[in-house]
C-alpha cells in the first residue's frame, strides 16, 4: 500500500526501544515495577486470549437460542458463562448483524476494544484512518475490508466512547446448518466481530 | 503513593479487570426513547463527548446504569457517578444528505453530556 | 479538549493499512510498555481518564506521526514524572548510559 508520508518512527526506531529500556529499569530499580509481571502479562495477551475466544462465544449463540438471548440481553454475565472475563471486558455489549442491520464498531477518541473476547486489538484499528472515516463514512471503509452492504440494509456503527465495549454477533452463514461448536467457530473472523468482515461460509478458502 | 504491582497478582487482575460501574443511587435524567440535544461543550480538559456529536439531536436507545464521569475524574474532580446511555443518531443528522439515508451512528453519552427536547 | 485526537468524521487521514496477520506485538519495546502501563494503572500511577488524558496533551504532529504504543509511554512518562517517579533527565541519563552498552 502507498505511504505518502514518512512515519517519523522509521529513522529512530532504536529509539524509543531505549526510550522504554530505560523507563522500565529505572522503575524496576526504584521497587515500582515488577518485570516479571510484564512478562505474565505479555504471555497472556500474546498467547493466551484472542479472538479464538470470541469466536466460541458466537458459535455458542448460533448454535443454543436460548444463550443467544441471553447473550443479546446481557453481554458481560452471558460472555462470562463462558469465563472470558476480565480486562477491557468488564460490561460488554453485543450487537447482532441481521438480514437488516450491519453493525460496525470503532473507537473514534482512543482503542476500546473488547480484550477478553477479541484479544489486543489490530493497528489499524487504534490508528487514524479506521477512527476518523469508520463514522463518517462506514460503507468506504466497509468496501476497503471487501464488504459491501446493500443501500437496503442499515450500517449501524458504535463509537465505544465509554466503558462499555462492542462484539458484534455476525449472521451464521450458509451452508453452517448441522456443523458443531468447534467447526461453528471456526467460521468465525476477529473481523467479522469487530464488523469489518463476514463469517466464513463452511468450505470457503480466506 | 503509587506502589509496585507484583507477578502474583497477574492473573488475577487479567481476569477480573475493573469495572468503572459504580452502584450509586443516581437518578437517571433520560428513559429509552427520549429525544435528546447534545451540549455544545468545549472544554480544555478531558472529556468523551467527540465533537462530531455537539449540537446533534438523538434519541436514547438503552440506560446503561451508573458510571464513574470521565471528564471530572480525570482531573481527580470527583467521581460524580451517573447514568449513560446509547443514543442513536442518524447519519444524515450527524453528516448532511449525502449520507447514506437508512445509517445510524450509536454512542455512549452521560447525562451531563445531553439536554431534553420537548 | 478539542485535541486532534478527537478524529470521528476527518478527512484526510489516508488509507487503512490492514495489513492482515500483523503481529500482536511488533517489536520487544511494545510488549515492555503494554506490561507497564497496565502494572502503572494498576499500582495507582493514575486512573484509566488520567491516562487517556495525558495522551490527549500530545503535540498533534506527534500524535499522529508516532507508534501506537508511544502514546501509552509520553502518558506513562507524564504522569511518573508528575508525582516525582522519575525525572527526564534521569530517563535521559540511562538513554545514554544504554546506547553506550554500559547498563
Amino acid at each position: 500500500m502507498s505511504d505518502k508520508h514518512v512515519h517519523k518512527h522509521d529513522h529512530q526506531p532504536s529509539d524509543i526501544s531505549l526510550r522504554v529500556k530505560a523507563v522500565e529499569s529505572l522503575l524496576v530499580e526504584k521497587g515500582l515495577l515488577d518485570p516479571a509481571a510484564i512478562d505474565k502479562l505479555v504471555d497472556a495477551y500474546e498467547n493466551k486470549i484472542g479472538p479464538h475466544n470470541g469466536a466460541r462465544v458466537v458459535a455458542h449463540a448460533w448454535a443454543d437460542t436460548a444463550y443467544k438471548k441471553r447473550l443479546l440481553t446481557d453481554g458481560t454475565a452471558a460472555i462470562a458463562e463462558l469465563g472470558f472475563t476480565g480486562i477491557q471486558g468488564e460490561d460488554m455489549v453485543v450487537v447482532e448483524n441481521t438480514p437488516e442491520v450491519h453493525n460496525m464498531v470503532v473507537c473514534t477518541l482512543c482503542s476500546c476494544y473488547p480484550w477478553p473476547t477479541l484479544g489486543l486489538p489490530p493497528n489499524w484499528y487504534k490508528a487514524a484512518p479506521y477512527r476518523s472515516r469508520a463514522v463518517i463514512d462506514p460503507r468506504g471503509v466497509l468496501k476497503e475490508f471487501g464488504v459491501n452492504i446493500s443501500e437496503s440494509k442499515e450500517v449501524r456503527v458504535w463509537d465505544s466512547n465509554a466503558e462499555l465495549r462492542y462484539l458484534v454477533l455476525p449472521q451464521r452463514p450458509e451452508g453452517s446448518d448441522g456443523l458443531d461448536e468447534a467447526a461453528l467457530a471456526n467460521l468465525v473472523t476477529r473481523d467479522s466481530m469487530i464488523g469489518v468482515g463476514l463469517a466464513n461460509t463452511p468450505g470457503a478458502k480466506k | 503513593m503509587p506502589t509496585m504491582f507484583a507477578a502474583a497478582g497477574v492473573d488475577d487482575l487479567v481476569k477480573t479487570g475493573g469495572s468503572c460501574r459504580v452502584s450509586a443511587d443516581v437518578k437517571p435524567r433520560f428513559k429509552p426513547g427520549a429525544k435528546v440535544l447534545v451540549r455544545n461543550i468545549n472544554p480544555v480538559s478531558h472529556t468523551r463527548l467527540p465533537q462530531y456529536v455537539r449540537g446533534k439531536r438523538g434519541v436514547i436507545q438503552h440506560d446503561h446504569g451508573v458510571f464513574v464521569f470521565p471528564d471530572t475524574n480525570a482531573v481527580l474532580n470527583g467521581e460524580k457517578p451517573q447514568h449513560v446511555y446509547s443514543v442513536m443518531f442518524s447519519a444524515r443528522d450527524l453528516w448532511g444528505a449525502e449520507a447514506p439515508e437508512k445509517d445510524k451512528l450509536y454512542i455512549d453519552l452521560f447525562d451531563d453530556y445531553m439536554d431534553p427536547i420537548p | 479538549m478539542n485535541g486532534i485526537h478527537d478524529l470521528g468524521g476527518r478527512h484526510g487521514m489516508g488509507p487503512i493499512d490492514i495489513d492482515p496477520g500483523q503481529p500482536i506485538f511488533r517489536a520487544d519495546w511494545e510488549r515492555r510498555m503494554f506490561g507497564m502501563f497496565i502494572l502503572a494503572f494498576a499500582g495507582g500511577h493514575f486512573n484509566i481518564d488520567q491516562f487517556r488524558a495525558a495522551i490527549e496533551l500530545m503535540h498533534p504532529a506527534e500524535y499522529l506521526e508516532s507508534d501506537y504504543y508511544e502514546h501509552w509511554l509520553h502518558s506513562l512518562e507524564a504522569w511518573c514524572k508528575a508525582n516525582g517517579s522519575l525525572t527526564e533527565q534521569e530517563i535521559e541519563d540511562r538513554v545514554q548510559k544504554l546506547a553506550k552498552g554500559d547498563a
